[in-house]
């Protein structure tokens, strides 16, 4: 029985690594040679892109500026979304489901028309700038793009469905008995919040929180469009460094930094699950 | 229960997540109705509802969406000969590596779609340098890259719902006198049906809207939709544009209405296709 499983295994399992490990080993291993310009390199292994990237003010700057934008994004779209998943986990009507496929359709549409929506929301002549014009908070019209904060705005949208549906399954395993019982014992509506629903949703949040810090990361269209060019990303970084200067290597090294950085961010979300998951055991 | 004070805090920052999370979407649909003075202008509210700019969507835009559409199928249909019999076979037997294998099913989650896109880029030049083959900009090249990220969702959603799946179904298939392909046929893949179709779903979704990755892998005149959108927002554009964008969002929301009949919105959900990224 065993073996006959491990069977279909194998085939998979094979074209899967061939296209990870494959895919991964040659960027990486460009990324170790001299990056000569238009596509050439140099034929000796060296260090010298990555010495490049982390002496040179250009490419740290956008790397905080990446940690930035996505840390706030990500912040963000956890405020944003952590009330619908609330209200439509504890809602008992058909129109939780309802309000649910209003987010899963939002998750279906591709970022670039979301984010050619908010280009219009925040044009010169568009609702936002209009109405604050109007109400004389603004003296002229605001721009998003090529701006830090219409990119935190671009991340927000990349993330905001698939977080609402992830703290949804966040708050569900908390049964809303917990809040009648402590209401029961006197506790206040915003006792309840503080003392029971938070730290039970916590570990949901901090866990959650670092997966969209970390798809906030390695987003590209939004931070490209809204960027405009003038606020650089690490992922539009890569794609300018491959398709406007044809710097192969050098594109390969900020890829494989970002790769890192990413993959460091999950494992400590990993431990971060196992630790808080075995402290939960003991509360309960 | 809940106070009044909570009820309508709650209320109000719900309908200003909902705002933010739609608005985008419902401004796009409805700028593209603009049919008034200045037409070849972007306003929202639009002026003088038409649907002119529906009949004036360029073909090049028609070509893009053919092209999205097969690649995302195609790609969905072949992550799913990969990841159900990966799925199962995991699931079902039993050694020590199980973790490590896991990860690299899922890997591919994990790493940004734009070093993936260069990875392959790169790796597809190395192919062309030893073999003369050149796979970037066209469409084997293309659906490779779109395997690969839309595998780890079909395998997310096919692995959750084998954990729940019954065994006892199968041995009484068994005992019945079912033969193992007869049983694999008859009882195995239909019971896990729902979540092949829901991580099909995204899958072909993830494939339909991505850019990061197809950005790389294009050549004039071989433009994915999406790709399209892309470098037209860059440059000038007309309201063509958000014709065919909101003829691309009721799609997705048919899709929706599709799974709804076919498994029910609620096993989409529990299957966690959302949750796999």
């Amino acid at each position: 029985m065993e073996n006959r499983w491990i069977a279909y295994l194998i085939p998979p399992f094979i074209v899967t690594l061939l296209l990870v490990a494959g895919s991964q080993f040659v960027f990486i291993q460009n990324s170790f040679y001299q990056d000569l310009g238009l596509g050439r390199t140099g034929t000796d292994l060296t260090l010298v892109n990555y010495l490049k990237f982390f002496t040179d003010t250009f490419y740290l700057k956008t790397f905080w500026i990446t940690i930035k934008v996505s840390a706030i994004a990500a912040l963000l779209t956890l405020f944003l979304g952590f009330p619908i998943a609330y209200v439509v986990a504890r809602m008992k009507s058909k129109l939780a489901m309802f309000l649910l496929a209003g987010i899963v359709v939002s998750t279906f549409v591709t970022i670039v028309i979301k984010v050619f929506g908010l280009i219009i929301i925040f044009s010169a002549d568009g609702v936002i700038n209009k109405t604050l014009l109007n109400l004389g908070l603004i003296e002229r019209a605001y721009s998003i793009i090529g701006t830090q904060e219409g990119v935190v705005i671009g991340l927000m949208h990349f993330t905001i469905g698939f977080s609402v549906l992830l703290l949804y399954s966040v708050v569900v395993t908390v049964p809303p008995s917990l809040e009648y019982a402590a209401q029961i014992h006197g506790a206040s509506r915003l006792r309840v919040y503080q003392r029971v629903i938070i730290p039970l949703c916590a570990p949901g949040f901090v866990v959650g929180g670092l997966m969209i810090f970390n798809m906030c990361m390695g987003a590209f269209t939004s931070a490209a469009l809204l960027g405009g060019g003038r606020v650089l990303t690490l992922p539009v970084l890569v794609q300018r460094t491959v398709m406007m200067e044809v710097k192969y290597s050098t594109a390969a090294s900020i890829a494989f930094v970002l790769l890192v950085s990413v993959i460091l961010i999950n494992l400590f979300s990993l431990i971060a699950i196992r630790r808080l998951r075995s402290a939960r055991l003991v509360v309960a | 229960m809940q106070t009044w004070t909570e009820k309508v805090i709650l209320f109000v920052w719900c309908g200003f997540s909902y705002v933010f999370l739609l608005s985008p979407m419902v401004v796009v649909m409805g700028a593209s109705l603009h049919g008034g003075e200045f037409s070849a202008a972007i306003k929202f509210p639009p002026d003088e509802p038409s649907f002119q700019w529906y009949s004036k969507i360029p073909t090049e835009q028609f070509e893009a969406l053919a092209l999205s559409l097969l690649v995302a199928a195609v790609a969905t249909f072949i992550a799913a000969l990969i990841a159900i019999p990966a799925a199962l076979g995991l699931v079902r037997s039993n050694f020590k590596l199980k973790f490590a294998i896991t990860s690299v099913f899922r890997a591919p989650l994990q790493i940004p779609a734009i070093v993936s896109g260069i990875a392959f880029l790169q790796l597809y030049y190395l192919i062309f340098d030893t073999s003369g083959l050149m796979l970037a900009g066209t469409i084997p090249g293309m659906l490779l890259g779109h395997v690969f990220i839309a595998t780890p969702f079909l395998f997310g959603t096919i692995v959750a719902v084998l954990q729940r799946f019954d065994h006892r179904l199968e041995e009484a298939s068994y005992s019945l006198g079912a033969g193992r392909w007869r049983t694999l046929y008859r009882v195995t893949l239909p019971t896990i049906m729902p979540g092949i179709y829901s991580g099909g779903l995204y899958a072909f979704m993830v494939s339909f809207a991505d850019v990061p990755m197809s950005i790389f892998l294009t050549a004039p005149g071989f433009v994915t939709y999406p790709v399209e959108l892309f470098y037209a927002m860059e440059n000038d554009f007309d309201p063509s544009i958000l014709a065919s964008s909101s003829i691309v969002i009721v799609f997705c929301l048919a899709m929706l209405l599709v799974v709804q009949k076919v498994v029910g919105l609620e096993t989409l959900l529990r299957s966690g296709g959302g949750s796999a990224r």
